[in-house]
C-alpha cells in the first residue's frame, strides 16, 4: 500500500504544478498589469470584471495575486534550491568523511543555528536594504544548516551499506560515491527537505514582506500585500483574503506533499 | 548526577557561550554595514564636513572597528547598551520595559500551549485511528502548521474585534491597569500564538501515542482489563512524552520569532516590535540591545531545552 504515494499527497503535487503553471503564464492571464493604479475604483468588490475585486489604489487583487504567487514562488523556490543543494552536498560529504572536518562544521552549525532566524534576516536585510536577491541568498543560507544535519544523519545511516563499502574498497573517489551509491538513496530524504522547506521559505520570505522588509514595491508580493491591506479591511477584505487563501493552499498542498513522501521513504527504510 | 552526563551539560553550557559571543560579533557587524556612521545619523543629511568630524571624534569613530566592538561588549557586560539615537536616552530602559512584556505574552502563551497541545493529541489518540475525531484534529493542525501566524492574527483582529467588538484590536498592555483589561488584552496576541503553535505537538504527540498503543506492553494492560482511561494515562502516556516535549522545546525557541511577528500585527510594545521600529529608524544601539537581548533568550530557551532532555533520558541518567 506504501510503495505509492497516497491520494493526498498526489493531490498536494498537483496543486503545486498547477500554481507553478499559474505563475509562469502570469503575464498572458492577469487581466491587468499588478501595478496597474486605478484600474477600476478603489475597494470595488469581486465582479466579473474584477474578479477578487480592487485594492485601495483601484488595483485589480487577481491580477496582484498571480503576479505575487510568480515571485513567491520564484524567491522561495531559489532559497530552497540553495539551502538543499549546498546542505545536501555538504551533509553527505560530511557524513562520509567523518573526521575532524566534520566535527568542526557541526560545531560550527550549532552556533549559526543558535541565532534565531528571523532576527538575523531581520537585520540583514535592515542593514543592507531589500532586495530580492539579498532575501533570496539570506534564506537560503539560513536554511542550510538544518538541510545539512537532515542529510548528514540520512547519509550515516546508508554508508555502513555494504554497497558503500564496495564502492570505497574498488578506490572511487569521493564524488563518485556520492553522486552514484549515497544520492539514490538518499534521494527521498533530498525530496521531502525541498517541499518541506519550499513551504517554511514562504512563509517566511511572506512574513518579511509583512513586517515592511519584502521585495521592494511595486513587486507584488503576498506577505506585503497582505500587509498594505489590512488598515482597510472594513473597506474590503479581498485584498487581504486572496493572498492569504491562496498562501495557504499552497502550503497545505506541500505539507501533504511532504508527509506523503516521508510515508513511502519511511516504509521503504524498514 | 552521573559524571558523563554532567560532562554533557557542562559541554552544552560552554557551546551556549560561544554562541553567545558569536551572536554579539554578528549584531556588531552587520549593522557596520549600514550606509553612513553614527555621526552622520544623529546629525542628519546635510551636516557640514565641519561638524561631522567634531562629533565622529567624539563619538570616537575614527578608531578600527574591532575596539569600538571592544567598548560596546564591555559597556553591554556592564548594563550599558548605549544612547538611542531618536529618543536620545539610554537603551537600557526601553529594552528591559519591552522585554517584559514580551516575556509576559510568550509565557502566558507557552503555559496554555502545553496542556492545550498535548491534551488535543491525546484525544486523538484516545478515539479511532483516522476516525471521524481523529481525522478533523489532524487536518485542523494540517491547516494551523500552513497558515502563517500574521495572517492568523489579522482575520482573528477582524472577526473577534472588529467586527465583533469583543477584544481591542491592538493590544495596547502598557495601558491596561485592571486584571480584566490585561486579560482581554493579552486573549488575541496569546490565542493567536497558540494556533500556530498547537500543530506541531499535536501531531507529535498524537503519533507517539499511536506507536506505543501498539507495544506488547500497552496489549498486556488492556488485556488484563484495565479501565481504557488508566491505560491510556499510565502505561502509554509517559512513554509517548519524549518527542511532545522535543516539540514543545523547539516551539519555546520559535516564540522568539513568533512574538516578533505577533507584536507588529497588535501593536504590542514588546522587544519584538522595538526591533522592527528601530530598524526603520536605523537606530542602530537600540537595534543592537534588543536583537542582542532577543537572541541571548533563544539560546537560553535552546540551553534548557537541552539540559531538560538530557535530564528526561534515562540512558543518560544511570551511571
Amino acid at each position: 500500500m506504501a510503495r505509492r504515494l497516497s491520494r493526498t499527497a498526489l493531490f498536494g503535487a498537483a496543486v503545486v504544478v498547477v500554481y507553478a503553471a499559474l505563475s509562469i503564464a502570469a503575464p498572458w492571464l492577469a487581466p491587468h498589469a499588478p501595478d496597474e493604479v486605478f484600474a477600476g475604483g478603489a475597494f470595488e468588490p469581486p465582479s466579473g470584471a474584477f474578479w477578487f475585486g480592487t485594492d485601495s489604489l483601484g488595483r485589480d487583487v487577481l491580477s496582484r495575486v498571480l503576479f505575487g504567487g510568480r515571485t513567491v514562488l520564484l524567491m522561495a523556490g531559489s532559497a530552497t534550491a540553495i539551502s538543499v543543494a549546498i546542505g545536501g552536498a555538504l551533509g553527505m560529504l560530511l557524513g562520509l568523511r567523518r573526521g575532524l572536518a566534520d566535527q568542526v562544521v557541526m560545531r560550527l552549525i550549532d552556533i549559526v543555528m543558535s541565532v534565531p532566524p528571523i532576527i538575523f534576516a531581520l537585520l540583514l536585510i535592515g542593514a543592507l536594504g531589500p532586495s530580492a536577491l539579498l532575501i533570496i541568498v539570506v534564506v537560503g543560507l539560513l536554511f542550510t544548516p538544518n538541510v545539512t544535519r537532515v542529510m548528514r544523519a540520512a547519509t550515516l545511516a546508508v554508508v555502513g551499506e555494504d554497497f558503500v563499502l564496495a564502492a570505497r574498497a574498488r578506490g572511487e573517489s569521493g564524488a563518485a560515491i556520492v553522486l552514484r551509491e549515497l544520492l539514490p538513496n538518499v534521494a527521498g530524504t533530498l525530496l521531502i527537505e525541498f517541499s518541506i522547506r519550499t513551504g517554511f521559505a514562504t512563509i517566511f520570505i511572506s512574513g518579511l514582506g509583512f513586517l515592511g522588509f519584502g521585495a521592494p514595491p511595486p513587486t507584488p508580493d503576498w506577505g506585503v500585500m497582505i500587509n498594505e491591506g489590512r488598515s482597510t479591511m472594513d473597506a474590503s477584505i479581498w485584498p487581504v483574503v486572496a493572498p492569504a487563501v491562496c498562501m495557504a493552499l499552497l502550503v497545505t498542498s506541500l505539507n501533504l506533499f511532504t508527509d506523503g513522501v516521508a510515508r513511502v521513504v519511511d516504509r521503504a527504510a524498514r | 548526577m552521573s559524571r558523563p552526563l554532567a560532562r554533557l551539560i557542562g559541554t552544552r553550557l560552554l557551546l551556549s557561550l560561544l554562541s553567545l559571543f558569536a551572536v554579539s560579533v554578528i549584531v556588531f557587524a552587520v549593522m557596520e554595514a549600514l550606509p553612513g556612521d553614527t555621526a552622520q545619523r544623529i546629525l542628519g543629511r546635510d551636516a557640514t564636513a565641519q561638524a561631522l568630524t567634531v562629533m565622529r571624534a567624539q563619538l570616537h569613530l575614527e578608531r578600527p572597528a574591532i575596539e569600538r566592538y571592544g567598548d560596546w561588549l564591555t559597556g553591554v557586560l556592564h548594563g550599558d547598551f548605549g544612547t538611542s539615537l531618536v529618543a536620545r536616552r539610554p537603551v537600557l530602559p526601553y529594552i528591559t520595559a519591552h522585554f517584559s512584556y514580551s516575556l509576559l505574552l510568550a509565557g502566558i502563551a507557552l503555559a496554555l500551549h502545553i496542556p492545550f497541545s498535548v491534551g488535543l493529541g491525546l484525544l486523538g489518540a484516545a478515539t479511532r485511528r483516522d476516525g471521524p475525531i481523529d481525522s478533523t484534529i489532524s487536518a485542523a493542525a494540517l491547516l494551523g502548521m500552513s497558515v502563517p501566524e500574521f495572517v492568523i492574527g489579522i482575520f482573528l483582529v477582524s472577526i473577534l474585534a472588529t467586527t465583533l467588538g469583543w477584544f481591542p484590536p491592538l493590544a495596547l498592555i502598557d495601558q491596561a491597569h485592571s486584571v480584566p483589561a490585561v486579560v482581554s488584552t493579552l486573549f488575541l496576541p496569546v490565542l493567536t500564538l497558540n494556533f500556530a503553535m498547537t500543530a506541531y505537538v499535536l501531531r507529535q504527540t498524537r503519533n507517539a501515542m499511536f506507536d506505543v498503543l501498539r507495544s506488547d506492553y500497552v496489549r498486556m494492560a488492556t488485556l488484563r482489563g484495565l479501565p481504557r482511561r488508566h491505560v491510556l494515562l499510565r502505561h502509554a502516556l509517559p512513554n509517548a512524552l519524549a518527542p511532545a516535549i522535543n516539540a514543545i522545546a523547539l516551539n519555546a525557541g520559535w516564540l522568539v520569532g513568533g512574538v516578533v511577528v505577533v507584536e507588529v500585527v497588535f501593536n504590542y510594545p514588546g522587544l519584538g516590535r522595538l526591533l522592527v521600529e528601530s530598524i526603520s529608524f536605523h537606530d542602530v544601539p537600540m537595534i543592537q540591545g534588543s536583537a542582542l537581548v532577543l537572541s541571548a533568550t533563544y539560546i537560553a530557551i535552546n540551553l534548557a531545552a537541552d539540559v531538560a532532555t538530557m535530564l528526561l533520558t534515562p540512558k543518560l541518567r544511570v551511571r
